[in-house]
């Protein structure tokens, strides 16, 4: 419990707890209060998924990933579990609003949303760094909600997060992404930084 | 201070900024070549279009770059110098502005050389579109800065962009019926293209021009600010700026959804005859559109008092326009493809047949089609077929029955009758009936 209790502190994660339960309170607020319909809009969900993956995203690195190598701990096991946690908390916060009067659904497109999102910047905090790892989730997302076309694999695959939540593609896509980021941050670990850089 | 420029230029986001950028820009152009590929007009209003995507990412490069400082722990260390705070933001303004214009300019660079053999008209208006467009993307990058800095944390820029993008999506149903409010706010706001023909009008351009530049100063102030109260004014000139802005932008009956620019429309000629004339917009496609042009002039030239010039058919539906009904002129459609060139060059000469090449635009009541493709098919000279997947069959039918009937008729009666349907079509009377009762 002792571990527990560091390891969140050093991964700052109540900020990021705090930043998440915002970024829903906000964006459930502001639909509450401008729509009439009890469902959001799909781009306001899939933007609510995208952001709550950014604030969870400074987690993915602590302030010194060489030290805490060193450590004789199994990181490969801890490092998925915090993964999946993570996913669990986006997931959860937005299921949540279902049972209230602005309905952020359906599950299907948050789940796989946030999985393959969550995926795509866990392969970013291995390759450059989890500080930069939302940038390819942030343009990516928000270039597929605008020009979202469903018909062709080839377009489904890559506008896979604006897809309805019944398409196999995008759901494919997403699986692959979520898995090859849940791979590769378990077993390689954020990528080292320069010393500078070392507080995030 | 040019050389803490050059530095902050290299080891800034601004290179990072720039291909950021320029991919996104780049991509989504040639994701669809079509909507851009009639001119340069279309190529600087499509991009403006595109800044649904380029303006939230360079609200997030903007806050990325702000939280430099922050990240390298150098906060307290700069704090501790006797400079003004002014004298450290401007290099980072430069630099981001700097990168943000060239990332434009570039994206425009890459599109250019796919139209640069087909578009002919080059009107002073595509600068000022463009420069619009770029003055948007600095805004957003020295807003991105501002508000970065204040708020030094890793959400701040992905929370930025989607706040951008949401903002840009939802100030067209914000505004419900007052347009104009939209056009000033949202930087990509009307920019779709509805014909090749259309273009913004200079009073709309000043006012974003106001709007955006207010907002960059106010950024700029933002930035440079160290406390609450001057943090407080420098809201100061993005209030004055949004003011002047409304009053400028035309509204209510001198504004206009989807402006047609009539130089646009102006007919430009080939060399030799008979006259073809196309609009100036499509002015490169006159070598293509020619030969099509006279092929079905000399189709035409079997009636009595044949007409002997083409023009290009300008009418547009949104605002809905035509072009005056003349006894001589034959409307040529011209419609352009994602390369550039004159497209369906196969359908032109059989549609500025219909009717006997009478032009029907605006006349209300379209002519009865079967007559009408009788009429174009005598004067292609084989059997009618179907033309669109959903007509009624017995349209066709009809138009075989009654060309089987000009075919068995003289020649000299045949002609006299399509020339009658052409005359009733060009007074938009009715044209039944035309082709089986006797022309004299």
């Amino acid at each position: 419990m002792r571990w527990l209790t560091l390891y969140l502190r050093s991964r700052r994660v109540p900020i990021a707890l705090t930043a998440s339960a915002g970024c829903t309170v906000v964006m459930w607020s502001l639909w509450s209060a401008f729509s009439n319909a009890r469902d959001a809009g799909v781009p306001m969900v899939i933007l609510t998924v995208l952001l709550l993956v950014a604030a969870v995203t400074a987690t993915l690195a602590g302030p010194d990933d060489s030290l805490e190598r060193t450590a004789a701990l199994s990181w490969p096991a801890r490092r998925a579990a915090h993964l999946l946690a993570a996913l669990a908390v986006v997931v959860v916060l937005l299921l949540a609003t279902l049972v209230t009067g602005a309905r952020f659904g359906p599950a299907g497109l948050v789940l796989r949303d946030a999985a393959g999102l969550l995926g795509l910047t866990a392969l970013g905090a291995v390759t450059i760094g989890a500080s930069r790892s939302w940038f390819l989730p942030l343009g990516w997302t928000l270039a597929s909600l605008v020009f979202s076309v469903s018909g062709m694999t080839s377009s489904e695959i890559l506008t896979w997060q604006a897809q309805a939540p019944s398409n196999k593609t995008a759901a494919i896509t997403a699986a692959l992404l979520a898995a090859g980021g849940l791979i590769a941050y378990a077993t390689a670990g954020p990528a080292q930084r320069a010393p500078a850089e070392a507080a995030l | 201070m040019s050389r803490i420029l050059r530095i902050e230029l290299r080891r800034s986001a601004a290179l990072g900024a720039v291909l950021i950028l320029l991919l996104a820009g780049a991509v989504l152009l040639y994701a669809a070549p079509q909507r851009w590929s009639s001119g340069w007009m279309s190529l600087a209003m499509i991009q403006r279009e595109y800044l649904v995507l380029l303006w939230p990412l360079a609200l997030a490069v903007g806050a990325w770059q702000a939280r430099r400082e922050h990240r390298s722990n150098v906060g307290e260390l700069f704090a501790s110098t006797a400079r003004p705070r002014v004298q450290r933001m401007v290099p980072t303004l430069g630099a981001m502005g700097i990168a943000v214009v060239c990332a434009y300019l570039a994206v425009a660079a890459a599109a250019a050389p796919w139209i640069i053999d087909t578009a002919g008209y080059f009107p002073a208006t595509v600068f000022v579109v463009a420069a619009v467009g770029a003055l948007a993307l600095v805004a957003a990058a020295w807003l991105g800065l501002a508000v970065g800095r204040l708020v030094p944390s890793l959400v701040t820029a992905p929370a930025l962009a989607v706040a951008g993008i949401g903002l840009l999506m939802v100030i067209p149903v914000a505004v419900r019926r007052r347009e104009w409010l939209a056009l000033v706010f949202s930087p990509m706001y009307g920019m779709g293209q509805y014909t090749d023909y259309q273009t913004v009008y200079g009073r709309v351009s000043a006012a974003q021009a106001i709007w955006l530049a207010a907002l960059a100063v106010a950024a700029a102030a933002l930035l440079a600010s160290g406390s609450w109260r001057t943090r407080l004014a420098a809201l100061l000139p993005a209030i004055l700026g949004a003011g002047l802005a409304i009053m400028i932008i035309p509204r209510n009956d001198e504004f206009l959804a989807n402006p047609v620019d009539p130089v646009a429309q102006e007919q430009v000629c080939a060399e030799g005859s008979p006259r073809v004339c196309v609009s100036r917009v499509h002015s490169g496609l006159l070598p293509e559109a020619a030969p099509l042009a006279r092929q079905a002039l000399a189709l035409l030239a079997k009636l009595p008092n044949p007409p002997t010039t083409v023009h290009e058919d300008t009418t547009t539906y949104y605002p809905d326009t035509s072009p005056p009904r003349q006894a001589d002129v034959v409307l040529m459609p011209i419609t352009v493809d994602k390369n550039g060139h004159l497209a369906r060059k196969a359908e032109i000469v059989p549609t500025m047949l219909k009717a006997a090449g009478a032009n029907t635009n605006g006349c209300g009541e379209i002519p009865s089609t079967s007559v009408s493709r009788a009429a174009e098919y005598w004067l292609i000279g084989r059997e009618p077929v179907t033309e669109y997947a959903h007509e009624p069959a017995e349209d066709n039918a009809e138009a075989v029955k009654l060309w089987q009937g000009l075919q068995r008729l003289p020649e000299k009666e045949a002609a006299a009758r399509v020339a009658a349907v052409r005359r009733a079509a060009l007074a938009c009377e009715d044209v039944d009936g035309l082709l089986t009762r006797s022309a004299r």
